[in-house]
């Protein structure tokens, strides 16, 4: 066997995919596929074409965005404060703890229809089922992280003559930035995955409420198209994230 | 640096008890112990990291004349090495400015000049033990506690950072109060050497002067007249300092 080289492996992916879609392109045109269950990638292709074309995308695509970047704000900073929180208060850790461990243990998206009862059809709904899902990944990585924290560093700051506030400055916030980062992609796809889940059980806008809709109108095409689409929006902010991952975690 | 009849305990029984050295002004002192005896634990009671039970501390010196070498770095990961060097003068009201200037000058003496923007996971272990090094002589230290904080290194890298510190110290006339289990280092790095009992209950013996003159070459120590017959003596007082707790215990 002839070792591959590991810096071409995204052109073979690439090329795998391009025959895969080839194949599937043509058995499309030999009609070996119904289009009613499996529209070509040329279909799928240019009912993307469609979405954009007309301009009717892009308020799902800003509903979608805003209630997956809202929750992600919103469950990064709580699930922080919650974290630090619990880490310096066990009396607040005891109370905590185990609702998050439950929280945790749960597929969290089970509540998105009681968010709709609470919120509303809107787009609070939907932030709220994003927040719910990155607040419990980030609190734990924030709890369990300074719990963890090294005692060594602890000791050097103040041996050095540092005092509180220094070893939040030097140790506690760095080391709280580093975890956060650390689970910033997954928390990306929880987002995405709240908002979008979110706009799929009721909404008026929003990816996921496209995707609804093409589900009961039996559009294909039009679903395969939406879902590239998150896939590609996901991607992009993956991308992002890694980016940003990479270069604010550069010493590690 | 006068230490008196510390006793060091964290819970039930004392881990060193009735401890008493002296570090004069500019000497190197050693403290020899087998592992677990307490060395550690002496040093961090020293610097206040460890409340001892009993006894006191005399140094006579501010606390930030006095510095501390860790068995590890504790570098902090995200501080550049120059950043981290610098540290310890901002947190003392330095200006950023002068402290980067400062931490540049040190990291130039230790032989680390151009690795300044270098973040600790990018140095070798012989690197970092610099950068440790030169975070604690930037702040001018009177007074050295050094807690086995070349044991990590290989020999070779280990020669020569020891050889370098022995200088630096004898230069700027800075006093060491050394804890190690290595008894040649001790002889070949000191002016006198102290030695720890097997603990719980470790206890300090009287000191051994060694008449090896300065400066000195920490290599060449060893080869010195005075060494071996001192090696000889201490090893076989060690032994039994080692050995007599357990003879009684059986
Ligand atoms: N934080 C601590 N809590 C409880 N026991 C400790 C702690 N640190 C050290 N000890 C105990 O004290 C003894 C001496 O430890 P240490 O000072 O690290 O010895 P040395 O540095 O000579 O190896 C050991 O038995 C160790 O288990
Ligand atoms: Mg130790």
């Amino acid at each position: 066997m002839t070792a591959l080289d590991p810096r071409y492996a995204w052109v073979r992916r690439l090329l795998v995919l391009a025959i895969l879609l080839a194949v599937w392109e043509a058995a499309g045109r030999a009609n070996m596929l119904n289009p009613l269950y499996a529209p070509s990638p040329s279909q799928i292709g240019s009912a993307l074409v469609e979405l954009f074309g007309d301009g009717r995308i892009w308020p799902h695509l800003e509903a979608t965005f805003s209630a997956a970047l809202g929750g992600l704000l919103l469950g990064i900073i709580v699930g922080i404060l919650l974290g630090v929180v619990a880490a310096l208060v066990p009396f607040i850790a005891e109370l905590i703890e185990p609702v998050m461990t439950l929280l945790n243990a749960i597929p969290r998206v089970v509540l998105a229809p009681l968010f709709v009862i609470w919120f509303g059809i809107g787009l609070s709904s939907k932030v709220a089922l994003s927040f719910i899902l990155v607040a419990v990944l980030i609190f734990f990585s924030v709890f369990t992280g300074i719990r963890q924290i090294d005692r060594r560093l602890v000791e050097r700051i103040v041996t050095l003559g540092g005092d509180r506030a220094a070893l939040v400055r030097h140790v506690y916030l760095p080391s709280v930035a580093a975890w956060v980062l650390g689970s910033l992609k997954v928390a990306v796809g929880f987002a995405f995955t709240g908002a979008c889940v979110g706009e799929f059980v009721a909404a008026s806008r929003g990816l996921g409420y496209l995707l609804s809709f093409a589900q009961s109108t039996y559009n294909a095409a039009l679903m395969m198209a939406i879902i590239v689409l998150i896939l590609a929006v996901v991607l992009i902010i993956f991308s992002l994230a890694g980016r940003l991952e990479k270069h604010l975690l550069r010493w590690s | 640096m006068r230490v008196r009849n510390l006793t060091i305990s964290y819970s039930g029984e004392p881990v060193l008890e009735g401890a008493s050295l002296d570090v004069d002004e500019g000497r190197f002192v050693s403290l020899v112990g087998p592992s677990g005896s307490g060395k550690s634990s002496l040093l961090r009671a020293l610097i206040g990291l460890q409340k001892p039970l009993a006894g006191s501390i005399k140094t006579g010196l501010s606390r930030s004349e006095i510095g501390i070498l860790f068995q590890d770095d504790a570098l902090l990961p995200w501080k550049t090495a120059r950043d981290n060097v610098a540290l310890g003068l901002t947190l003392n009201g330095t200006t950023r400015r002068a402290a980067l200037d400062e931490a540049e000058t040190w990291l130039d003496r230790l032989g680390l000049g151009g690795l300044g923007d270098r973040f600790p996971r990018k140095l070798s272990g012989g690197q970092r033990k610099r950068v440790a090094l030169a975070q604690v002589l930037v702040m001018k230290p009177r007074l050295i506690l050094m807690d086995e904080p070349f044991a990590s290194l290989d020999a070779i890298v280990r020669a020569r950072i020891v050889r370098d510190v022995v200088a630096l110290v004898e230069r700027e006339k800075i006093s060491v109060l050394l804890v190690t289990h290595d008894l040649e280092e001790a002889i070949s790095l000191s002016d006198a050497v102290y030695l720890l009992s097997q603990g719980p209950r470790a206890h300090v013996t009287q000191h051994y002067a060694v008449p090896i003159p300065r400066p000195r070459d920490p290599v060449r120590a060893r080869m010195h007249p005075a060494f071996a017959p001192l090696y000889e003596k201490l090893w076989s007082d060690l032994s039994r300092e080692v050995d007599y707790p357990r003879a009684v215990a059986a």
